[in-house]
């Protein structure tokens, strides 16, 4: 029955955990774009890379989290798609920053994995795809 | 800024993240009462936040007034997005969000203080 598990899923998503997941990355958004821009804004000619990229970052989280609180089947895809992104970017500047520091002189959100954000980066997209995919699961069902 | 001020908030918001996790590891949703801590907390946060704009105006400035007007925007709109958003949900994770947001605010104003007085 697609007509009446549509809108179970749709309030599923940013019920429950989720609920807290979108206000988690609503914050982590907010702090990484408003860093991202004001580096980009002020010094950048230290690192356009580095700062291009927080700034990147911080869009996708923006991105995830609008897609977690409306929580339609596109949206649900839309944040699927950026918490993918967030996760293999933490992990492929994670790697980088760690073998090849002098790729990333300035960190960024993602440098060391996350260490500078408590690992945040590092956590949040594990959470954000576990719960899209156990919404996704429980919709199919 | 207000130095007794930045302590009163940061207290009440730590008690405020203690009540809530109490709440949320009874499973209990949030009820009228956390909203009322939030107006309360909220309203200390604007009288800080009106003390330093006022103190801008009149020419003392931090010297990052850019970074810091943001975290002040960002701290005045906290309390009340997130109660607001806790509030829809009336499960366990509605006192959740609101602890997570009283984390957040004291390190914000620790960030806060460190812009209008850098001790380097």
């Amino acid at each position: 029955m697609p007509e009446t598990s549509a809108p179970t899923a749709a309030k599923t998503l940013r019920t429950g955990p989720g609920r807290l997941l979108v206000a988690v990355y609503g914050v982590f958004a907010l702090a990484a774009t408003a860093r991202g821009s004001y580096q980009l804004a002020t010094r950048f000619d230290e690192a356009p890379a580095a700062y291009a990229l927080s700034l990147f970052a911080g869009i996708v989280y923006l991105v995830a989290a609008v897609g977690l609180a409306r929580a339609g089947r596109t949206s649900r895809r839309v944040a699927l798609v950026s918490c993918a992104v967030e996760m293999a970017g933490v992990l492929v500047v994670g790697t980088a920053s760690v073998f090849w520091p002098s790729v990333f002189p300035e960190d960024t959100v993602w440098s060391g994995f996350g260490s500078g954000y408590l690992f945040i980066p590092l956590v949040l997209p594990a959470l954000g795809l576990w719960w899209i995919l156990r919404v996704h699961r429980m919709d199919r069902d | 800024m207000v130095d007794w001020l930045t302590m009163t908030i940061q207290m009440v918001s730590l008690a405020m993240a203690g009540w809530c996790l109490v709440s949320t590891f009874r499973d209990r949703p949030m009820v009228v009462p956390h909203l009322v801590g939030m107006g309360v907390l909220w309203l200390l946060v604007l009288g800080q936040v009106g003390a330093s704009v006022a103190a801008m105006v009149g020419g003392d400035r931090p010297a990052e007034t850019a970074m810091y007007v943001s975290y002040l925007a960002t701290v005045a709109l906290l309390p009340p997005a997130c109660a607001v958003w806790g509030f829809m949900e009336r499960s366990k994770w509605g006192p959740a969000v609101i602890a997570f947001a009283c984390l957040i605010l004291p390190v914000l104003f620790v960030r806060l203080e460190q812009l209008w007085s850098p001790v380097a």
